[in-house]
This record gives structure tokens, sequence and C-alpha cells, in this order.
């Protein structure tokens, strides 16, 4: 790295429900850490989006399981199959708390799951952690073809 | 060659031509009496034995110088025309040369009569290369000959009005009577195991009657049957009437003896004379009855008035008349049973149709129509899933059990088309019957599948019947005769009564017939039964697939905008925009709806998961499983710890250990919720069903199993809710009274049990406490 200036961290959002990505971005803000949003609402849209990224900067992934198209599901098999992008951390964010959902992602190769809570307040705070702890605590992969 | 060995009794009779006048036979050899060569005729008619070719005399019966006016020796060698005449000897060629007198004797002509020498029918057949010829008097006295044709035919006519097959040999008897003129005819009919009986009789009316007499097989030797195998009538119209040998006793040209089987005149053996001598019979006539090839019974005329000669013609009329009843007696018999058919084969319809109905096989034992509504019986059992079920008068389970286990290797079993077995007499086939032949000496079972040994059973219970036999039937009595031990056939035909045990009536061809139908029926509904399972099992998976997707649309996109409405509300109140008391009273309702929403959904999604879940069986043990769901309900509660009572260690259960915490944690929360006293106690317990502990309310079902409680000194119930605590959502109290609640707990707790194969109930006392029971009752593999 150059460390002349640091470059926002990249923050991928599949999710089709326009609330749900109000509060996500909301709790991004509230989160203090730079991070730049970038959305897309079907799993389809979130996997091109992943593939046209440069990838110099540390990325993660929120993916929703339901969206309309190519589902979060199947993005997830896709990411975690693709030897260019499975490094890349994928947090599921889904309203299901199905165990067969749980149990399907994380054999699928998501780095966590999460079931969004209808509380308001919960919701957002949860979203804050997440950032505050992917971004904050996590060490995150070496990225993109960086020769330092 | 050797003949026979030598340490074998040889027949007196041995190497030379039988004579049954010479040689009569013996206890030893009554069986092996050359029946069919006896060397004899009857001595009132004669009997030629020409060479075919040129109708040489070859043998003479020692009688013709009185019916042929000359005598057998000087007959010999000489062409027939020396005895007959030439225009006869002409007929008779001309007739041997179209006729087909091959074993079938036929009516050749008549000789005038001469001196006094009555008139003679002549008769004629071939057999083993020889012509017999045999003449009898006409017995026609001058009057007009009766029309036979007609006689016959409205005979046949009337028989053929019988309904039942009594009806229909009592006509016979009649008939008979009234053709031959005898003093008696008998339909005469033999049972299974070779003896008779006196099914029907016609007689005059001062002889004592025979109906319903029995007989011993050996009555009538084997040799006898046979021969009415192959002729249909048998003349002996003089009992105590001469024989005459045949001269000489075997044919010249062969050196065999003649035989006799189709001669009208065949000397009878003395066995038979004798016997009919025992019972004052003066002559007799006896005709088969056959019944597919075997001999069915006899029509048996006797005449006690002294000789009775039958002319040919007569008994022409009569062979006829006996054909007819062997085809038609089985026609008699086919109508008496065709209604008894009809009516098992209704019944039995009603009872598959029933059972298909009804949900099941057992309901053929406990239905409102009964396996005993169609065949006789005093019981019938079925063995269908893996248990007895009984009906009616049966041997006890313990012995159905072995019964059953000796009939699946019953070799009738394995016939692939109809697996029956039948007996009237079980005990002679299988001792242990012995000890119950009051309710089962009659056995007709059939098996239902080879899979998986199920079984259906008719019983019938022993009658001790009564058989009514002509004479002693094991009195055999023998006097010593100059060639052995002679057969003296029975003397006495007094009443002889003899009373039969292990045994039952007999099952009729019809029964076995609607056994092997309804077996079929029976099998067809299994096999549909098991179809229509399979077709079910598909739509269960079809709706189970869709209570998938409509779980996860109720969890998903049910879930979505309840989260959006609650995050409006929530932003515009911290909008400080929103003013007024009101309004932030009205947003705060908002988002305490969707939130309760939201836990109602939760319960919906863990009711459907719980109710389709497989289980995990293992042997638990209670203890740490009432231990682990009391430390999860502490974690949740704010209030000091509550007092939860074990008074003695709790078993171990086969049970699925998660879910039956989660049962646990339901009735424990439960108890401390719906509880207003300061002091709150909950008691965990069971009762053994061996326990005399009071169980109220228990279930008929459930009083082989153990029992658990938890039982609390809460608020209580009300009887008239003891049933809808136990419904989806169902809350007797108001939303936030007692901490609220989804109300789907005692719903959950329901569906666990019920997984568990169990039951849960409830008593109470409002104001002074609740105690919930239930059960566990799986087993391995369920």
């Amino acid at each position: 790295m150059s460390g002349t200036k640091q470059l926002p961290v990249i923050l991928v959002i599949v999710e089709d429900s326009d609330e749900d990505f109000d509060t996500v971005s909301e709790a991004v803000k509230r989160s203090g850490v730079a991070v730049e949003v970038q959305r897309a609402t079907t799993g389809g849209g979130g996997l091109t989006l992943l593939r046209e990224l440069a990838l110099d900067r540390p990325v993660l992934v929120l993916m929703d399981l339901n969206t309309p198209g190519i589902d979060g599901r199947e993005a997830l098999a896709v990411v975690k199959a693709d030897p260019a992008l499975k490094a890349i951390p994928v947090v599921v964010f889904s309203t299901s708390a199905n165990p067969k959902d749980v149990g399907f992602c994380y054999a699928a190769g998501a780095n966590a799951y999460h079931v969004k809570p209808v509380r308001y307040p919960d919701h957002l705070q949860l979203v804050i952690d997440l950032v505050g702890y992917w971004f904050g605590r996590v060490v995150l992969p070496a990225v993109g073809g960086t020769t330092s | 060659m050797n003949s026979i060995p030598s340490d074998l009794p040889l027949p007196p009779w041995e190497g030379q031509p039988y004579s049954v006048k010479r040689h009569g036979v013996t206890l030893d050899n009554c069986d092996s009496e050359p029946v069919q060569t006896p060397g004899c005729v009857l001595a009132h008619g004669a009997l030629l034995v020409l060479r075919p070719t040129d109708l040489t005399i070859l043998q003479a019966s020692e009688n013709t110088d009185r019916l042929l006016g000359h005598p057998a020796d000087t007959l010999l060698n000489e062409p027939v025309r020396a005895a007959i005449g030439s225009d006869a000897e002409a007929s008779l060629k001309a007739f041997l040369a179209t006729e087909p007198t091959d074993r079938n004797p036929l009516y050749v002509l008549t000789l005038p009569a001469r001196g006094d020498v009555p008139p003679l029918d002549v008769t004629v057949h071939t057999v083993d290369g020889v012509a017999v010829v045999e003449f009898e008097a006409t017995g026609r006295t001058g009057a007009a000959e009766p029309d036979y044709y007609a006689l016959v035919k409205k005979t046949v006519a009337r028989l053929q009005t019988a309904n039942t097959l009594q009806e229909f040999c009592d006509l016979t008897a009649d008939e008979f009577r009234t053709l031959t003129g005898l003093d008696r005819v008998m339909i005469y009919k033999f049972h299974a195991d070779g003896h008779g009986e006196v099914f029907a009789e016609s007689k005059r009316a001062d002889l004592d009657p025979w109906l319903g007499l029995h007989y011993p097989a050996e009555d009538i030797p084997q040799p006898a049957r046979e021969l009415f195998k192959q002729v249909w009538v048998r003349p002996l119209p003089d009992v105590s009437g001469d024989l005459a040998e045949l001269v000489p006793l075997a044919n010249p040209d062969t050196g065999r003896p003649l035989t006799m089987t189709y001669c009208a005149l065949r000397g009878a053996s003395v066995m038979y004379t004798e016997y009919l001598k025992n019972m004052t019979v003066t002559a007799a006539l006896t005709l088969a009855i056959r019944s597919g090839g075997q001999l069915w019974g006899f029509i048996n005329g006797h005449h006690y008035a002294g000789p009775k000669y039958v002319p040919y013609q007569v008994r022409a009329a009569c062979e006829f008349l006996a054909q007819v009843v062997s085809l038609q007696h089985q026609a008699a018999e086919d109508r008496e049973h065709l209604v008894y058919r009809l009516k098992l084969d209704g019944t039995h319809q009603q009872l598959v149709a029933q059972a298909a109905q009804d949900g099941g096989l057992a309901t053929m034992t406990d239905g409102p129509l009964t396996l005993l509504d169609g065949i006789a019986a005093g019981g019938a059992a079925l063995y269908h899933l893996d248990r007895w079920w009984r009906v009616g008068k049966t041997p006890s389970e313990t012995e159905l059990e072995a019964l059953g286990e000796w009939l699946n290797d019953r070799p009738e079993f394995a016939s692939p088309t109809r697996p029956l077995y039948a007996t009237h007499s079980l005990a002679r086939n299988y001792p242990p019957a012995a000890a119950f032949a009051g309710v089962a000496s009659g056995l007709l079972a059939t098996p239902l599948s080879r899979t998986n040994r199920n079984l259906m059973l008719w019983f019938r219970p022993e009658t001790i019947h009564t058989v009514n036999w002509g004479g002693n039937p094991h009195d055999k009595p023998t006097v010593l005769g100059p060639n052995g031990p002679r057969l003296s056939p029975r003397r006495s035909f007094e009443l002889f009564q003899e009373s039969v045990r292990g045994r039952s009536l007999p099952w009729l061809t019809v029964e076995l017939d609607a056994a092997a139908r309804l077996r079929m029926l029976v099998m067809e509904l299994v096999v549909s039964r098991a179809e229509r399972l399979a077709d079910l099992n598909a739509d269960l998976t079809r709706s189970n697939d869709e209570l998938d997707a409509f779980a996860y649309v109720a969890s998903h996109d049910l879930k979505e905008p309840l989260r959006g409405i609650h995050k409006y509300a929530h932003q515009l109140l911290e909008d400080a925009a929103v003013a007024g008391e009101e309004n932030r009273k009205k947003l705060d309702g908002l988002m305490r709806l969707t939130v309760r929403m939201d836990s109602l959904l939760d319960s919906l999604l863990y009711f459907s998961r719980v109710g389709r879940a497989a289980l995990l069986t293992e042997d638990t043990d209670l203890n740490e499983v009432v231990a682990e769901a009391v430390e999860m309900i502490e974690a949740r509660r704010t209030e000091g710890p509550p007092e939860i009572f074990v008074p003695r260690p709790l078993p171990h259960a086969r049970c699925d250990r998660v879910r039956c915490r989660e049962i646990f944690v339901n009735l424990l929360s439960n108890a401390l919720k719906y509880n207003d006293k300061p002091q709150k106690r909950v008691e965990v317990g069971f009762i053994t069903p061996a326990e005399s502990h009071p169980r109220p309310g228990c279930p008929d079902g459930s009083a082989g199993d153990t029992v658990y409680y938890v039982k609390d000194n809460g608020i209580g119930i009300p009887a008239r809710h003891f049933e809808q605590v136990f419904k989806m959502f169902k809350r007797l109290h108001g939303r936030d009274e007692f901490g609220g609640g989804t109300g789907a707990g005692l719903t959950i707790v329901q569906k666990l049990v019920e997984r568990h194969h169990g039951r849960v109930w409830l008593d109470s006392t409002l104001g002074a406490g609740t105690a919930f029971y239930f059960t566990l009752s799986c087993r391995d593999g369920t």
C-alpha cells in the first residue's frame, strides 16, 4: 500500500427492499467507518458488480437471500465457487431463520449469517455492529494485484 | 417262466380257469375274486361263445339242453345255426357286421316259443375277440308291449322339475319302482370315506324303511365298484337261482376264460348272493350312478317275494334312465347349492365393501356384518396386522397361534390358485386340536398373503352325531370253510347306532368355493388399499412441499413489509416534527403491533416445523431433560428462582431429547407464568401404570403408559376451556396479562407429545392450580 491516501472500503449490498437498504445505509453512516456502499437489487446484479470492481480495496458483501432473479443463495454459491471471488467475505443478512437456509449458506461458504430483526433500532444496531466488526476488528484478505 | 413265488398263499383256482360254482371265495381273497371271469351264468338264461369269423360255437353254458334243446357238448365246434336255426344265424351274422356291438350288448331278435320253452330274447356283444350270445325269456305274457320310450320320456321330464338333490333322488326311486315292479328301490349314495347311505327310498308299504341307514365300505368290495364303472346295469333275478358253468371253462382257441363283464347273465359272486340272502332279498337289480367317471352311488332294487325277472327291454329302459340320472343328479345338487352360493357371495361382497369403507379387514370380525353371516360356522378368526381378530366361538389366541404355525406349512397352502385347507375332523390331522374339539372340530382355512402369514379361518363345533348303521359295521364274522376262513357276509342287519366324536358337519363344495372367492376379493382389497396408500403418500409429500413453500412465504415475504412499517413508525416517532402526545401513542401502538405480528409468525413457523421434522428417539434420562428445561426458563426470567419440585427421580424414557425438553420448557413456563401466588410452586413427577395413584382424565388408550405431569399452584383453568387451551393462538387472558405470549405454547406441546405417540390432557381447579399430564409411547423404529 502506498499509505498516501486511505481509500474507503467497499460494502456491496445485495438487497431488493428499499427500506432495508435505507436502514443499512443509515447504519453505515452512523458507524463512522469510511465505507463506499454499492448496491445491487438482485443476486445476479451483485455478481456483475463484484466482477466489475477494481479489487484494490477490502470488500465485504452483505447478501439478502430472497431477491428477484438469481437469488442470494445462488449468487453466494457462484462467488464461493469462483477462484477470483471466493476470498471475499460474504455475510448473509436475511429475514429467514429457517435452519435449512442457515445450513445451506454455511455449507455454500458464507462467512456469517444474520437474521434481520423486525425492530428498527435492533436492525440498525446490528448493521452498525457488523460494519464495526468486519471493517474494524477483522483482518480482511489482501486483495487485487497488490505487489507490496 | 416262474409263476408266483411259493411263499405266497395261492388262490384255490390258481393254475386253472376260475368257476364261482366250484371255487367260491374266502375272506383272504374276496378282494381279488375274479368277478369279471366267473366261468358261470345265471341258470335262468343260456350263453354261447362264438368265433366271430365263422360263428362256430366255442363255449356253451351247461344248461343249453333245457333252453335251446341241445346239450352243450353236442354244440361245441358246430356252427351257431345248430342251436338257433339258419334264419336266426343269418340275422345274427348281418347284425354283427353292421351294429356297434363291441362291449355293448344289443338286442338282435326273439326266438319263438318251442314246446314248453318260452320265447327267448337274444342279445349279442363282442369282447376279447369272441362274440357272446345270451338267451333270456322275454317275460312277455302276450299283453301289448308297454311303450317304454313314452314311459322314459315322462320320467325324465319329471326328474327335471326337482329343485333339490333329495327331491330328485326321491323321484328317481319312485320312477324306478314303477318301471320295474320291484318291492324296494333305494338310492344308495357313497360318502367320501367309501361307506354308503340309503339316501332315498321307495318301498312296498309293509316293508321296514331303510332310509338313512349307513353301510360300511366293505359291504361293496373294490372289484364290484370297478365293475360298475364299466356297466350300467346288473340284474340278479333269483338270488337262490342255480349257476350254469361254461363248457369248456376256457376258450379252446386262446386258453383264456371268458370276460363276462358285459354279460347280463354273469354268474354272481357267492359273497353277493349270501349278503342278499341274509337280508332276505330274493331278487335284485342294481344300476350305477356315476359322476365324472367316478361311482357316485347305486340305484338298488330289492325284491322279497321270490324271483323277479326284469326283462331285457325294461332293463334297457332302466339303463337309459340311470344314464340320465348320472347326468342330472349333479344339476339337481347344483340347483340346491345355487341359492346358498348366491347368499354367500352376496354376504361376502358386503363384507368386503364394509371393510373397504370402514377401514380394514378387522371389521369382518367386529363390524355390523361378520364372517359368521356368510359360511355357516360357529366361529371365525383373522390373522391380520400381526394379531388375531376373532368372532363367535374360536380356540384361544395361544391355540390359534400354534394352529396358524401348523397351517402355514400345509401343502394345501402351496397351491397357487386355490390355497384352501378344509377338514371336518381337525384332530385327526392335528392332534392338539383335540383340546378344542368342542369349538373347532371343523376347520376351513385360507391364507390371505404368502409373506405376512395372514390367515382367514372358519370353525365348526363338534357334532356328536349318530350314525344309524344297517348292522354292526365293525363286526365281520368269519367261519372256517373247506378252503380256509370263509367270509360270511353279515347276518344281522339290525339297526346299529354309533356315536361319532371329534367331527363337525362337513364343508360343502359351495362353501369352499365361496371361501376361495372371498380370499380373492380380500386380496384385491388389500392390493387396492396399498395403491391408495401410495397415492396418499404422494399427496402428502406434495402438501408437505406446499407447506414448506407457505412457511417460507410467512417467514420472509410477510416479515419484510412488517419490518418496513416498524421502521417508518420509528422514524416518525424520532422526527421532532411529529407533534402531539396522541400521535406519538398511535405510533407506539403501530410498532407494538408489528412486533407482535412478528412473534406470531415465528410461532406459526416453529409449529409447522415441529410437525414434520424427524424425531431422534433414544433412551433419555428425563431428570437431565427437566434440569436443562429449568435452566432455560431461569435464563429468561427476571424474578428470583422459582421453586420447582421433583418428589422422586424421574425414569428414563424413549424420546427425542430436544423435543421433550421443549415440552417441559413450555409446561414449566406456563406453570410459572399463569401464577399469582406469592410463593410459586411447580411439581414435576410421574405415575407408572402399576401404581394406583389417580390419573384424572386419563384417556382409555393410555392406561398402559407411564404418565408424566407438571403441576402448579397457579390460577387454574375453568373446565370448559380444557380443550380450547390446546388450540393455536387461543389465549384465555388479555394480551398483556401474565406476561403476554402468542398462545402457541400448548399447541406445540400437544404436537410434540403426539409426535411421540402420546397423549396430553389436564386437570385443574380454578384458583388452586393446574396439572398437565402427558404420555410418551415411542417404540423403537416409530
